[in-house]
């Protein structure tokens, strides 16, 4: 009995400090969570001072504009906030000041690189501000508190999250889980102890064309804001008035995968930084800016980081050997633009060397005396092993560079020297390429009218494939971009059956998920599509076109500017130039030609007029034809534009 | 000696079960009997027919949105124990953009509204609803959690938002603005009732949607007058004093659309010139809401109310115009 009761105390002390001990730890949680909010609030409290009201008054577009939120930089009063919300034009922007009042601010530059604009408020106040968070400091997973200034002058709304990734679009930004949005676009990213990370705004990776700035994630539980470690040794510059541009290097690196390839320069271009700095094609830079480089990918992540006019450190290797170099990026590049020869190569031809096939009329190569059948062996120091190579290289030079070439005819090989001219986008005369002289070999891949299905996307698509389609054979790919309302398998297979047979090519025709409009998000479809064929079917990587008529012409220009790896030729037609989609520089080694395609007294054509003279100036290959009834290809004009599309590998 | 020390035993086992409520699950598992899911219209133009609600009495009222989910005669509630109800509208104040609906049953626990407590910004909160429908018979509601990311008066932003509520909401770190969440409990962590969850609203500056509740401290005096049936028609009680020479939608100038339908919305079909109606600013198209202060539902029940008002007194009328409610004062003679 004694034992049983002993065993009965000891199990209610037990039970006791079961009971003290689960108290204490209730109370700890509870007291944690009290302490997590009330930190959070001290916080928000401690820097919502220098989170500023700006209210906007009028402005280019007639749309009705919200107050937007700004961060103080300097006590005098210079505010970051976020270019996203400011649009271009604005009449005038007034802000808070400490004491409550309004004052007028104007924009004193830009980040363009970062999405940021600077603004001074024209006061006497002195503004507070918040400490900076040094980068190294921040970790993924701690607190983050989204700031704003939008519902009410009075106090600030916040959003609670957690930092996510930081070196993020391309190492501009840091990202947060809170949700962020135009209600705190240009507001500050906080920590626990009230000191800022950076300043909120939208940015994304893949500026399709620019056609997306990255606000459609807001609220998403991705949001960005750009380091103020990063933007502080700037700030003299941009209180200045001097605006902040992505710098830029001049080198086009080895296509593909970027996550993979090591950044290998193809091409250098004339008056860069790059050639300042004496970079070399075939260097392969393995350091930028203290920074190791082992793939293209962490090239770009450490220059989108860095602004024009930085001076920073580059190493290359180049023939077993290092080499080191100093450049400061450019802002702009003086366009280049591509050197001509003129002719075209044979593509059947699989010996060391370029077949040629077509001589232009008129061409340097025409003048230097080249003739079909000649083999191109050699240009300057470098022999030649094929055509794509001796393209590659000539993007090295320019327009009325000199370069000495040695070709073969009948067994003699002679040296010539030629005075390189400009890349035309003309529309040719060509006879078909012939097929390779080996009978074909066995195919069991679909001809005709085949679906394109994809997983996971609802669009629809289907492709021509010619009934005489040979795996041997490399074949052109149109990309058709229907004109909204304007879908028709049967009769796109009629225009264009014949054709595709006659000069080797595929067509490929996604549709809107809405045959009436297409949205600029759809781009990324389009594109799996023609990675669907390239990795299906023997795609010739030099004859890539997008091809569209009115708002599928818009969406083949949007496409061809952005998918730049891809597309070689833009045949827009009664569509003028999407006005976001801004023209991206030329590039050496990814050519880009547009054959813009007008309807007499369409309301459109004075834009279409000015883009083209605007990718002149950029120093594109641009023709155009003007037709006369609306809309209405002939089937001579679609033979003559196939013949344009075969000769887009013309060197 | 056994027995009280088996007492003693289960008694302190007790106390450490009642420790833990300060746990989220613990919290939830606490508000989500008070929970209701309320189906009614819905179906045309992707308009959903659901929304939530959550008890307030335990006469079986239930506190939810006025929308167009309320608009017809079948209301089904189904409680968190997966029982279902008809639902019984009791009233609603369109202004607050709130509705409490009954049914038949009672003694269910509930939110008692005047315990409600108020939440500040930065406090963490819980907002329970049938957001997406995801939840159904006995399923719980859902839960998200995320903290008051302001509080504001919605009429901040003038032309910003489509609502004829310009009372202060709650702005919420939460995204709560989906299908169905309207008609939801904020709460505060430990689960107290803070506010209402609001209809999806896009602001119409910035093009993104708001995440809002309305704190139930405005919503309190609404509900007590729709509850205790204040704002009920006086015509609908059959021992109502009526005076001799009433005021007439003729005499006052005002014209309504066809009667047509058992229940016809009173629009005003337009107005005679020179009329009271006009000179006080009354417009074709305008919805009459209230007679008095008193619901008006339909033409019907406008002309029956009409008829309980002497031509010497005065009529306040409220009406909707768009998304602006307009109070408006006919003189009596």
């Amino acid at each position: 009995m004694k034992s049983t009761i002993t065993i009965m105390y000891k199990l209610v002390a037990a039970l006791l400090g079961l009971l003290v001990l689960s108290n204490t730890f209730v109370n700890a949680q509870d007291d944690l969570l009290e302490r997590e909010e009330k930190a959070l609030q001290a916080a928000v409290m401690k820097a919502s001072p220098s989170v500023i009201q700006l209210e906007l008054v009028g402005g280019l577009e007639s749309q009705q504009l919200g107050p937007v939120s700004g961060l103080a930089v300097t006590t005098d009063g210079f505010i970051l906030a976020s270019a996203a919300m400011i649009p271009a034009n604005i009449t005038s922007i007034l802000a808070t000041t400490p004491s409550g009042k309004r004052a007028a601010a104007k924009v004193i530059s830009h980040d363009y690189s970062r999405n940021l604009v600077l603004l001074k408020v024209n006061t006497e106040e002195t503004y507070p501000l918040l400490e900076a968070i040094p980068k190294d400091e921040i970790i993924v997973g701690q607190w983050s508190i989204a700031l704003g200034r939008t519902f009410s002058k009075e106090f600030t709304n916040q959003s609670v999250g957690i930092i996510s990734a930081s070196n993020r679009v391309w190492g501009k930004a840091i990202q947060s889980d809170a949700k962020i949005s135009p209600a705190n676009y240009g507001g500050p990213l906080i920590d626990i102890h009230g000191r800022v990370f950076g300043v909120l705004t939208p940015l994304t990776p893949n500026p399709q064309g620019g056609q997306s700035d990255g606000s459609e994630w807001y609220d998403s539980g991705i949001g960005f804001a750009v380091p103020i470690a990063d933007i502080i040794p700037y700030l003299e510059k941009l209180k200045k008035g001097d605006s902040l541009y992505p710098g830029r290097l001049g080198i086009s690196l080895t296509s593909g995968n970027i996550y993979d390839l090591p950044a290998e320069v193809v091409a250098v271009q004339p008056k860069s930084p790059a050639r300042d700095a004496g970079l070399q094609k075939g260097d392969t830079i393995f350091e930028l800016a203290g920074k190791p480089v082992t793939r293209q990918s962490e090239l770009r992540h450490i220059l989108g980081a860095h602004y024009a006019g930085d001076t920073i450190n580059i190493k290359v290797t180049r023939d077993d050997e290092i080499v080191t170099a100093e450049l400061t990026l450019a802002q702009d590049l003086e366009p280049y633009e591509h050197p001509f020869l003129g002719i075209l190569p044979d593509r059947n031809y699989d010996q060391q060397g370029v077949l040629v096939r077509h001589v232009y009329p008129n061409s340097v190569a025409e003048q230097a005396g080249l003739k079909p059948g000649d083999i191109i062996s050699q240009l300057n120091e470098t022999p030649i092993k094929d055509h794509n190579q001796l393209r590659v290289e000539l993007a090295n030079f320019e327009p009325s560079d000199e370069v000495q070439l040695h070709y073969s005819r009948d067994g003699q090989i002679t040296p010539i020297n030629v005075l390189l001219s400009r890349i035309t986008s003309e529309l040719p005369v060509l006879q078909a390429h012939p097929l390779p002289v080996a009978p074909a070999p066995a195919n069991n891949l679909a001809t005709g009218l085949v679906e394109i299905k994809l997983p996971e996307e609802a669009n629809e698509c289907h492709a021509i494939i010619p009934t005489n389609y040979r795996t041997d054979v490399p074949h052109g790919l149109v990309v058709w971009l229907h004109a909204p309302g304007d879908v028709n398998d049967d009769i796109l297979k009629q225009q264009w059956a014949t054709l595709a047979a006659k000069y080797h090519l595929i067509v490929l025709a996604p549709k809107a998920a809405d045959d009436n409009r297409w949205q600029p998000t759809e781009i990324e479809f389009i594109r799996k599509t023609m990675d669907n064929i390239i990795n299906t079917y023997n795609i010739d990587r030099n004859r890539i076109v997008s091809f569209g008529r009115q708002a599928g012409g818009a969406m083949s220009l949007i496409l061809g500017f952005s998918q730049r790896d891809l597309v070689r030729g833009v045949i827009p037609v009664d569509a003028p130039f999407p006005l976001r989609a801004g023209i991206s520089p030329n590039d050496p080694a990814e050519r880009l030609a547009v054959h813009a395609i007008l309807v007499k007294g369409s309301p459109v054509s004075n834009a279409i007029g000015n883009a083209i003279k605007a990718l002149e100036a950029a120093k594109y290959p641009v023709s155009r034809t003007e037709l006369e009834s609306p809309g209405k290809i002939t089937d001579e004009l679609r033979e003559s534009l196939t013949q344009w599309i075969d000769s887009l590998d013309r060197i | 000696m056994h027995r009280l020390f088996l007492a003693l035993f289960f008694f302190l086992a007790g106390i450490i079960n009642l420790t833990q409520a300060a746990d989220f699950s613990v919290i939830s598992a606490g508000v989500q009997p008070k929970m209701v899911k309320v189906y009614g219209a819905g179906g045309l133009r992707g308009l959903e027919g659901y929304q939530s609600g959550f008890l307030i009495s335990d006469q079986g009222h239930i506190l939810t949105v006025w929308s167009y989910v309320l608009d017809t005669d079948y209301i089904t509630v189904t409680l968190d124990d997966g029982r279902k109800f008809e639902g019984e509208i009791v009233g609603a104040d369109p202004r607050l953009e709130v509705a409490v609906l009954k049914i038949d049953t009672d003694g269910l626990e509930h939110f008692k509204l005047g315990a409600s407590v108020g939440v500040k910004p930065g406090a963490r909160i819980l907002a329970f609803s049938n957001l997406f429908k995801i939840a159904t018979g006995d399923e719980p509601s859902s839960v998200l959690h995320g903290i008051v990311a302001a509080t504001t008066p919605l009429n901040a932003r003038r032309g910003a938002f489509k609502t004829t509520y310009k009372g202060t909401v709650h702005i919420l770190d939460a995204i709560t603005n989906n299908p169905g969440a309207a008609g939801g409990a904020l709460t505060t962590r430990n689960g107290e009732l803070a506010g209402l969850l609001g209809k999806e609203l896009r602001n119409s500056q910035n093009g993104t949607w708001l995440n809002y509740a309305v704190p139930i401290s405005e919503l309190i005096p609404a509900i007590e007058d729709i509850i205790a049936g204040r704002t009920r028609p006086r015509s609908f009680d059959e021992d109502v004093i009526r005076p001799d020479e009433p005021h007439t939608l003729k005499t006052l100038g005002i014209r309504m659309v066809p009667d047509v339908l058992a229940k016809t919305p009173p629009f005003v079909d337009s107005v005679a010139a020179s009329s009271e109606a006009e000179k006080q600013g009354i417009r074709p198209d305008d919805l009459i809401l209230y007679i008095n202060d008193r619901r008006v539902d339909s033409c019907a029940t406008l002309r029956s109310e009409l008829e309980l008002i002497d031509q010497i007194d005065n009529v306040i009328l409220v009406v909707q115009r768009g998304d602006e409610l307009v109070e408006i004062v006919l003189q009596g003679e």
